[in-house]
């Protein structure tokens, strides 16, 4: 039981949970405490120990019946031992009828007789199983295996083979018990199959996590990522999440100036008779606010999952963020972002405003914002938009643009594309240009993080 | 305190309901597991389904004080765990200035006087002028207690990592009196509505707990018991209508507490069945936000082009 504990948590791990050691061992304590006999109280300990955001807990779903799966070792029962041996002689007189393979096989259900070790390596090798590393394709891979055991031949040949008995005068009822039984072994071992097939998965994936480096991909032009290099790219963005909240922490501490605290100074002055020597002063945490505009028309989807799913982190870690996302509209998408999983959040925003052709209007999206949630821009917020400023010869409304910039405290753009291009073709970056106070190109992972870092310094 | 309600999972779930608290089997088998485990409990979900309500009832069931510390931007040490009161050592100083000048007066030399002033030192930083805070307050109680640290997300990163020597060894350091370790072990209850994501370092000392949204039956349930008056048919209905509203995509779906308010409107109001005058009328306790509100009329008024037109009509009255 340990083993298949431990196991399973490495799975877990696998599939992207973070455990500690410290929360496997409390997972044992929590076992021992409340026994194994129940498997509904079992599965609730494991959880409530192991997975600590509600975002995993689908993942663990999936996993546990995985490895703690109604009938432990399937079931698999002996049906020749009940035999008669009356009943023993008239069921290998019909079983001689059929096919060789089939014969084996049905032979084997008869016996109960687990697929072995062995058995199974072999069927893994044969559907190709050993290279496969994502769990959808357990389904699949079981009814591969199947396939390989001849189970449709084989479900057919059970037909015949009752017709057969019956036809040589076996009990009616004998012969529906005989037939039950035997379906039994086969669900038995197809379920036997499947989870066989869940665990080798599973086993690929925690020795093959990430095909590619990180680094490399980090410094990867956006264009040139394939879709699963992008997946494991918003796994490092959310990783790298957790590292800048610590950071931003830490940058709180450090602003310390600002009014002088009263009520700090009097505590710490009692020992000197509340003569004020040392001096307080109220540590003046600076909260940055975001107000982000992000492009998400045809000319910026190569990099808009990624780029919404930094924005989803940046709203994560700095509470006051608005997050719009506009192609020739303006839409509010912070709604989107709360309490989601970050790509489901990413892949329903992208849904809900699909690309069309030639429509991106950045004019009508800032008029969009003047119109409606002005009121998020004051002195303190950073406003900044993503995109490539490529208009379609629309009006930029630079009007509307320089109003926007002169309210937010910091006008920061990022821009996939290299300055040579700004302003080439319908590109209006340069004339956008002179109101913001910072334009960084943003094309590689390792520049948007340069980036982050330049926002938060603000 | 009661210490037969932690004897096994089925009379902890007996002695919340009667503490008119319905629990599901998960959570009564996770809050009997952090029990036994000694382990804070992290009551994470969404606004409105009862987490705070679920330490309230723990706290009655275990027939103990609960003290609630509510969490908020700013939040620090000194009103969470403990501040001098030094208001009252002033004006003690003050007061005993004669007593001290009597002591001090049998002593010969400077040095002499000194000492004797520094044995009477602990007097003014002992617990007497401290003021405790609800973590002390847990931390000193001569009675288990549960304490209860309400929505963890709305403070600091530095407040988190500040409770994690209390919420591991239930023990706390002040300066002046050294550590102060509890009598008790409370039993902690933490929640968070997911605003942000709290640190590894704070869940991992956690046992974790998910509240979601109930199921049809048992939203109704807590209706039942919570308003017993309301009319058994019409409570079905408005909770069905309660559940259907979380289906779509609205800025705050209703929660239980706005279900159980809907509940009393409904009863205040007499009503009898759900038209469209009651549900116009009653609407904003369940919806708190005009543009969800706005959105939920026009569902109303138009239900035929709507993807649900059946349940609507049933609603609309018509």
């Amino acid at each position: 039981m340990e083993t298949r504990i431990l196991q399973f948590i490495s799975a877990l791990r696998a599939s992207g949970v973070r455990i500690s050691l410290a929360e496997s061992a409390e997972a044992f304590l929590a076992v021992d405490k409340i026994g194994i006999r129940d498997r509904e109280t079992f599965r609730l300990s494991l959880r409530a120990t192991l997975i600590k955001d509600a975002r995993h807990i689908p993942i663990f779903e999936k996993l546990f019946p995985l490895f703690f799966g109604p009938g432990f070792q399937p079931p698999l029962n002996n049906i020749l031992d009940d035999l008669t041996p009356e009943e023993a002689r008239l069921l290998s007189e019909a079983l001689r009828q059929l096919a060789d393979h089939l014969r084996r096989q049905i032979q084997r259900l008869l016996e109960g007789k687990p697929l072995s070790p062995e058995e199974l390596d072999a069927l893994a090798k044969l559907v190709g199983l050993n290279h496969v590393n994502d769990l959808r394709y357990q389904p699949w891979m079981a009814q591969q295996m199947e396939r390989a055991l001849a189970f449709p031949e084989v479900r057919r040949a059970l037909q015949e083979l009752m017709r057969a008995l019956a036809e040589i005068g076996m009990n009616r009822q004998r012969i529906e018990q005989i037939r039950a039984r035997i379906e039994q072994n086969l669900q038995s071992l197809s379920r036997q199959l499947s989870r066989f097939a869940g665990e080798r998965i599973i086993k690929n994936l925690s020795e093959h996590p990430h095909p590619e480096s990180i680094d490399g991909l980090m410094n990867r032009p956006f264009q040139a990522l394939s879709d699963a290099e992008k997946k494991i790219l918003q796994r490092e963005v959310h990783r790298l999440a957790i590292a800048l909240r610590t950071r931003i922490a830490l940058r709180q501490k450090r602003a310390k100036q600002g009014r002088l605290d009263a009520k700090a100074t009097l505590r710490i002055n009692l020992k000197h008779q509340s003569v004020p020597i040392l001096i307080r002063h109220r540590d003046r945490t600076r909260k940055p606010k975001i107000v982000a505009l992000c492009d998400i028309s045809t000319s910026m989807r190569f990099c808009s999952e990624l780029m919404l799913s930094f924005l989803f982190t940046l709203q994560g870690q700095i509470r006051k963020t608005h997050a719009f996302a506009f192609i020739d509209h303006l839409e509010y998408i912070s709604n989107d972002f709360v309490g989601a999983d970050g790509n489901a959040a990413v892949a329903h925003v992208l849904h809900r405003m699909p690309a069309g052709y030639y429509n991106t209007d950045l004019g009508h999206a800032l008029q969009n914002f003047v119109d409606d949630y002005l009121d998020t821009l004051n002195g303190q917020t950073t406003l900044i938009l993503v995109g490539d400023g490529r208009n379609n010869y629309n009006d930029p409304r630079l009007d509307l643009f320089s109003i926007l910039a002169r309210r937010a405290a910091r006008t920061i753009w990022l821009n996939p594309e290299p300055p040579a291009l700004w302003g080439a073709g319908d590109s209006d970056m340069h004339r956008y240009a002179p109101y913001c106070d910072l334009i960084l190109k943003v094309g590689t992972l390792s520049e948007l993080i340069a980036a982050v870092d330049t926002i938060l310094d603000a | 305190m009661n210490p037969n309600i932690f004897q096994s999972v089925a009379t902890l779930q007996r002695a919340l309901s009667q503490q008119q608290y319905i629990a599901s089997n998960e959570i009564v088998t996770i809050a009997y597991l952090a029990h036994s485990l000694g382990k804070p409990l992290l009551v994470e979900g969404p606004a409105g389904v009862g987490k705070t309500e679920l330490a309230k009832a723990l706290a009655g069931a275990m027939e103990c004080e609960l003290i609630r510390l509510q969490c908020y931007e700013g939040l620090d040490e000194t009103k969470a765990l403990y501040e001098w009161e030094y208001a009252k050592q002033l004006l003690y100083t003050q007061l005993l200035r004669d007593k001290l000048n009597e002591t001090l007066s049998r002593a010969a030399t400077l040095s002499q006087a000194a000492d004797l002033l520094a044995k009477e030192e602990d007097i003014f930083f002992s617990t007497r002028f401290l003021l405790p805070r609800p973590l002390l307050r847990a931390i000193l109680s001569e009675q288990p207690v549960v304490l209860l640290i309400d929505e963890i997300d709305r403070a600091d990163a530095e407040f988190e990592a500040f409770l994690l020597e209390i919420l591991s060894d239930f023990q706390v350091s002040i300066p002046e009196l050294g550590t102060l370790r509890a009598k008790h072990h409370p039993f902690v209850v933490l929640t968070s509505n997911n605003t942000r994501e709290l640190s590894e370092a704070l869940k991992r000392r956690c046992l974790y707990l998910f509240i979601d949204y109930p199921s049809l039956e048992e939203e109704l349930a807590v209706v039942h018991l919570k308003v017993p008056a309301l009319d058994k048919k019409l409570a079905r209905q408005a909770v069905e209508f309660v559940q259907h509203l979380r289906q779509l995509d609205l800025r705050k779906a209703p929660s239980i507490s706005e279900t159980l308010d809907w509940a009393q409107a409904l009863v205040a109001l007499n009503a009898h069945h759900l038209d469209q005058d009651t549900l116009e009328q009653t609407l904003s306790v369940l919806l708190k936000h005009e543009s969800d509100l706005a959105k939920i009329k026009r569902h109303l008024y138009k239900p035929s082009t709507q993807r649900y037109p059946d349940e609507f009509d049933s609603f609309s009255g018509n």
